[in-house]
């Protein structure tokens, strides 16, 4: 559970909410604005506290980690891709995919580091900076710094918020390869049906808790649950 | 109406960013108030002083030079005779006169031959009680002195120096030593700033500051009811005749006044000249500021311009702040300068200057100058910023802000800056060469000026290439921590290029000051260890003569083979060419300084200049009239007769040691200036006999013991004097410099903590993917190093050069060593390394505390 604020102010963003993320798999949260779909992320991620609970990932407990060990987890086991600004213009796309080893001070893994890199299919402009790559370009090499380092899981915000839908297709699509043939557990964020449709299993939040889940979806069948929803939320 | 809104409501909005910018302004403008605040009030006590203690009319002997300046030199004051008193007596309008008699030539010592004379420079004087004097001072104890045995001590040295009634206090004139107890204590009625006061009576005065009596050193006149000063002054000079110089009350403060003044002008500028360096300092601290702002703001002023804002609506809101910065910091500054001021007042009275807050004088000028100035300035620096702003099209609305794009060194800016820096070089490489002094220092001047700008402007060209070395050389240990903070100094080269030139000016002086100041310490203990062959040297501290009787007890020491004496004489010289030159000095010594200081010559011998009626002349005075050993010079001697003297050796002018000093034997110059108005001598020259030079210091050191005034000095003794000397006036310099260089690494602080703000979202993204605190903290520390450090190396290369031209362009003067002082340059370069990291705590710290959320939150 997540509130915010005390007394007649409190807002509760998460209302007991229970879920259990798959490994393996590729999870995506959706729901309306506000429904808390990205406190949610971020408590899972160990970015923002819980005001009560327990969050798992695997057997370490986050709820309650220091600041010092909430960094060296998301450091070492944790991955992101945020909607937009994911790279640091001072650095070039390699030094971007290998600033988390590099800040661990560990020697990224030279043949995955390799898979990784052609997988995203970014092979010749290693060496550019940001600012010389298109928007999905720079969210693939986002992408490719969040698998690089093995995180047990990665966690994408938006990822595809701020792109067109060809380099979206582009990114998700990367996404789902690297769940199955990587074998990564990701969970992303997102109120867009089609990029939903990329994953194996979609979480409906609404006002804090889960309302639903659907495996395997297809985009008209998220859009149809979404337009429910809506409908729902008027008539109520 | 919206512009002034719209500013207003920008720097409220980010007052927080401004605040450094604002302190900036606030310590230049509170530096050159504090300045103004200070010199005025010391002007005021001073003239309150001579105010005090002027007369209606002073009679006082006629002497070319000046009273002051005679008894400096004879060690006696002049003198008028008894009889002026008389016949002032008798002329109508005169109330009453009376005659007074005042040394500043003397030294006061107490029971213990502790010195109670001021350290500071500030004289001491004996007079005699007057009722000239019991109307500026009120006895607070004891009463007036009477009779030899009494003497009357001012309230402050009395404090300072504890001392009581029926205490023994020694009076040393060239006279003779004179005891007496304090029967008295007496206080200013205004500030006495710190000279030290005794007071005996008329007759006693008479005795030991002249040496007899019918004599007094001025007559100090009261108009009768009704007669103006000016009217009185003409009757008294009527009567009187050309004898004698009179001066009304007014005359006489306004000839004090002028002394004080022309030191008082010199410190005045001097300040002002640091304040002026804080000020440019602090121009770049502005415009990084202000392009930061305008950098940030992009989004917002495309938009403006989008809705139709004007160029100069866009040019002018972003002026009008830094107008409103400008009178806030202004404003702020002229308090804190008359704080400052108080502050000096207070420090000048912990080293012995006593100053009262009562006199405190804030002319008009002096705020109004303050805030003008300190508006200027800030409008100045901000046009630059101002007209990017104006620049932005309305399209950058429509971007997306993200980090602002490389603003690129232009290849314009490499090119300008090169010109400029070669065009500096150039000028500095003719003052090195130049064979004549003043078209040197010329030269100097240009090259300084010119490689100064040409360095800030080829800075952010430089910052690209230095920062890639220093990361290599500093960096690499840090690894990528390292590698970021690199990147993150190169990302901007004009905002690091700018923040490095900030500390660079205050360095780059420092350096060239230290190259030449120790330079000049290690050409004069070279040309000491080349050329002096005596052992010791006796000199007062204060710049004064030696009273005979310590010449007597110097020669009297034992285990000496000679001593050497050692006067200069004021001249007017003829040369066979006819021309006069006024005001030359001939320095006058016993034939043996042939030996104590070897002066080259390049004709002639030294030797025979000592003969009878001979004299040595410089090379430079030698080339210029014509000189040539045998040709005769017409030699008027200020205090004496006019001689004909043959010049027997033209001396070397590739000294440090008395360069350009024209020499005589004392016993040439003793047949044309008459015994009494023969100066005393100024130094002392004295060499033990062979094996005995140990114990002919100790005898020499308890020979002047009784004369605490003076100090024998063995050639490493006073070498190290000489060190301490040039050591103190450069701790000095640098003490006023720290305030350009603290604007500067308030720069630097500045530039790091709105880099924080500005990069906000990298820095959450950083700490998303799991940089820790501490490594983002030493990221940030890091770049404030290398900032720092870069600063540093343009400062003291630019610094080192400069010196190294100026010794170079000294060596004509004699300064003919260059000596790096390499363990001051490597202290300043590891201070600045050290400044950067305590510029970076609390930006770094402020990132450290930064929420990861509200960083990577989209908008």
């Amino acid at each position: 559970m997540k509130a915010y604020g005390a007394g007649e102010t409190r807002v509760v963003a998460l209302d007991h909410v229970d879920v259990d993320i798959d490994r393996g798999q590729f999870t995506a949260i959706m729901g309306p604005s506000g429904s808390g779909k990205s406190t949610l992320m971020h408590c899972l991620a160990g970015l923002d506290t819980v005001t009560s609970g327990q969050i798992f990932l695997d057997d370490t407990e986050i709820t309650g980690l220091k600041d010092k060990k909430l960094t060296r987890l998301r450091r070492d086991r944790i991955g992101f891709v945020f909607q937009a600004f994911n790279l640091l213009p001072t650095l070039n796309a390699l030094e971007n995919i290998t600033l988390p080893m590099d800040i661990a001070g560990r020697k990224p893994d030279r043949a995955w580091l390799e898979r990784v890199v052609e997988t995203v299919g970014l092979g010749g402009r290693l060496r550019h900076r940001p600012s010389q790559l298109s928007g999905g370009q720079q969210q693939r090499v986002a992408v490719a710094r969040a698998l690089a380092a093995r995180p047990e899981i990665v966690f994408g915000d938006e990822p595809t918020g701020n792109l067109d839908s060809r380099a979206g297709a582009e990114v998700l699509g990367f996404l789902r390869r690297s769940v199955d043939e990587l074998g990564q557990t990701i969970v992303m964020v997102t109120h867009d049906p089609v990029a939903a449709s990329y994953a194996d299993r979609v979480l409906y939040l609404a006002d804090g808790r889960i309302v639903d889940e659907m495996r395997q979806p297809t985009a008209d069948q998220v859009l149809d649950r979404m337009k429910d929803f809506d409908a729902r939320g008027r008539t109520s | 109406m919206t512009v002034l809104k719209t500013s207003l409501r920008n720097v409220l909005a980010h007052k927080g960013r401004m605040a450094l910018s604002a302190v900036a302004v606030l310590l230049s403008v509170a530096f050159v108030c504090g300045t103004l605040v200070f010199t005025d009030t010391m002007n005021t006590t001073f003239d309150k002083l001579f105010q005090a203690t002027a007369s209606d009319v002073t009679v006082g002997p006629k002497d070319a030079s000046g009273g002051d300046e005679a008894a400096s030199r004879t060690g006696r004051p002049p003198v008028l005779p008894a009889s002026v008193l008389a016949r002032v007596r008798g002329i109508e309008g005169v109330e009453s006169a009376e005659g007074t008699v005042s040394s500043s030539a003397v030294t006061v010592v107490d029971a213990g031959k502790e010195k109670l004379s001021p350290s500071n420079g500030a004289p001491t004087i004996v007079g005699s009680w007057s009722a000239n004097a019991a109307r500026a001072m009120k006895i607070t104890s004891g009463a007036a002195p009477k009779g030899p045995d009494q003497i009357v001590v001012d309230a402050d040295t009395a404090g300072k120096h504890h001392l009581r009634l029926g205490d023994e206090i020694g009076v040393i004139t060239a006279v003779g030593t004179h005891r007496a107890h304090v029967s008295g204590v007496a206080s200013f009625t205004v500030t006495n700033p710190g000279a030290a006061l005794f007071y005996v009576d008329t007759p006693t005065a008479q005795r030991i500051l002249v040496g007899r009596t019918g004599v007094y050193t001025a007559i100090d006149v009261t108009a009768a009811r009704g007669v103006s000063d000016e009217a009185l002054k003409r009757k008294v000079t009527a009567a009187l005749g050309p004898g004698c110089t009179v001066q009304t009350a007014e005359e006489a403060a306004d000839a004090n006044q002028k002394d004080v003044e022309g030191f008082l002008d010199v410190l005045k500028y001097a300040m002002l000249g640091f304040a002026g360096i804080a000020f440019l300092v602090g121009i770049f601290l502005i415009i990084n500021t202000f392009s930061m702002l305008v950098a940030q703001r992009t989004r917002e002023i495309g938009l403006m311009r989008a809705i139709g804002a004007s160029r100069r609506q866009v040019n002018r809101s972003v002026l009008v702040e830094a107008l409103l910065l400008g009178v806030v910091g202004s404003v702020l500054g002229v308090g804190a300068g008359v704080g400052l001021a108080v502050g000096l007042m207070k420090l000048m009275g912990s080293m012995g200057m006593k100053l009262s807050t009562d006199d405190l004088t804030v002319a008009w000028t002096t705020p109004v100058t303050g805030c003008v100035l300190g508006v200027l300035v800030t409008v100045l620096a901000a046009w630059l910023p101002a007209r990017r702003a104006g620049r932005i099209s309305p399209m950058a609305a429509l971007r997306d802000a993200g980090a602002p794009a490389d603003a690129r060194a232009g290849t314009v800016r490499a090119v300008t800056g090169a010109v400029l820096t070669a065009a500096g070089a150039v000028s500095l490489y003719l003052a090195a060469g130049a064979d004549k002094a003043s078209a040197g220092s010329g030269w100097l001047g240009v090259g300084v000026v010119l490689t100064l700008i040409g360095f800030v402007v080829v800075g952010p060209v430089l910052a690209g290439g230095l920062v890639r070395v220093l990361g290599a050389v500093l960096l690499r240990i840090f690894g990528p921590v390292g590698r970021m903070a690199e990147r993150n100094a190169l990302r901007n080269p004009r905002r690091t290029g700018a923040t490095g030139a900030a500390l660079m000016i205050g360095l780059a002086l420092v350096a060239c000051l230290s190259v030449v100041g120790s330079s000049m310490v290690a050409s004069a203990t070279d040309q000491l260890d080349k050329s002096v062959g005596a052992d010791f040297i006796v000199q007062s501290d204060n710049g004064g003569v030696i009273i005979p009787q310590a010449v007597e007890a110097v020669k009297a020491a034992p285990g000496l083979s000679r001593v050497t004496e050692y006067k200069v004489l004021d001249v007017d010289l003829t040369t066979p060419d006819g021309v006069t030159t006024k005001n030359e000095t001939i320095n006058a010594a016993d034939a043996t300084y042939a030996q104590d200081l070897r002066t080259e010559t390049v004709a002639g011998s030294l030797a025979d200049a000592y003969r009878p009626g001979s004299m040595s002349v410089p090379e430079g005075f030698a080339g210029k009239h014509g000189l040539r050993v045998g040709s005769t010079v017409t030699v008027a001697f200020r205090d004496g007769r006019t001689a004909r003297l043959t010049v027997r050796a033209v001396t070397s002018d590739d000294v440090v040691l008395d360069q350009g000093a024209m020499y005589a034997s004392i016993d040439t110059v003793a047949r044309y200036v008459p015994a009494e108005k023969m100066p005393l001598d100024v130094l002392l020259f004295a060499t033990a006999k062979d094996g005995q030079e140990t114990s002919a210091y100790q005898a020499l050191k308890s020979a002047l013991h009784d004369y605490p005034q003076y100090t024998v000095r063995d050639q490493t003794d006073y070498k190290k004097a000489l060190r301490d000397q040039i050591g103190r006036l450069l701790n000095m310099i640098y003490g006023l410099l720290a305030l350009a260089i603290v604007v500067a690494v308030l720069g630097v602080v500045n530039t790091l903590a709105l880099s924080v703000v500005e990069r906000t979202r990298e820095i959450g993204l950083m700490r998303a993917i799991g940089m820790s605190r501490r490594q983002l903290r030493r990221m940030i520390r890091l770049e404030s190093v290398v900032i720092a450090v870069f600063g540093a190396l343009l400062g003291l290369g630019l610094g080192m050069g400069w010196g190294a031209t100026a010794q170079k362009l000294l060596a004509l003067e004699g300064l003919n060593i260059l000596d790096i002082p390499w363990r001051t340059i490597g202290a300043v370069f590891v201070g600045s390394a050290f400044v950067g990291l305590i510029a970076a705590l609390v930006p770094a710290f402020r990132a450290g505390r930064m929420n990861v959320l509200n960083a990577i939150a989209t908008d």
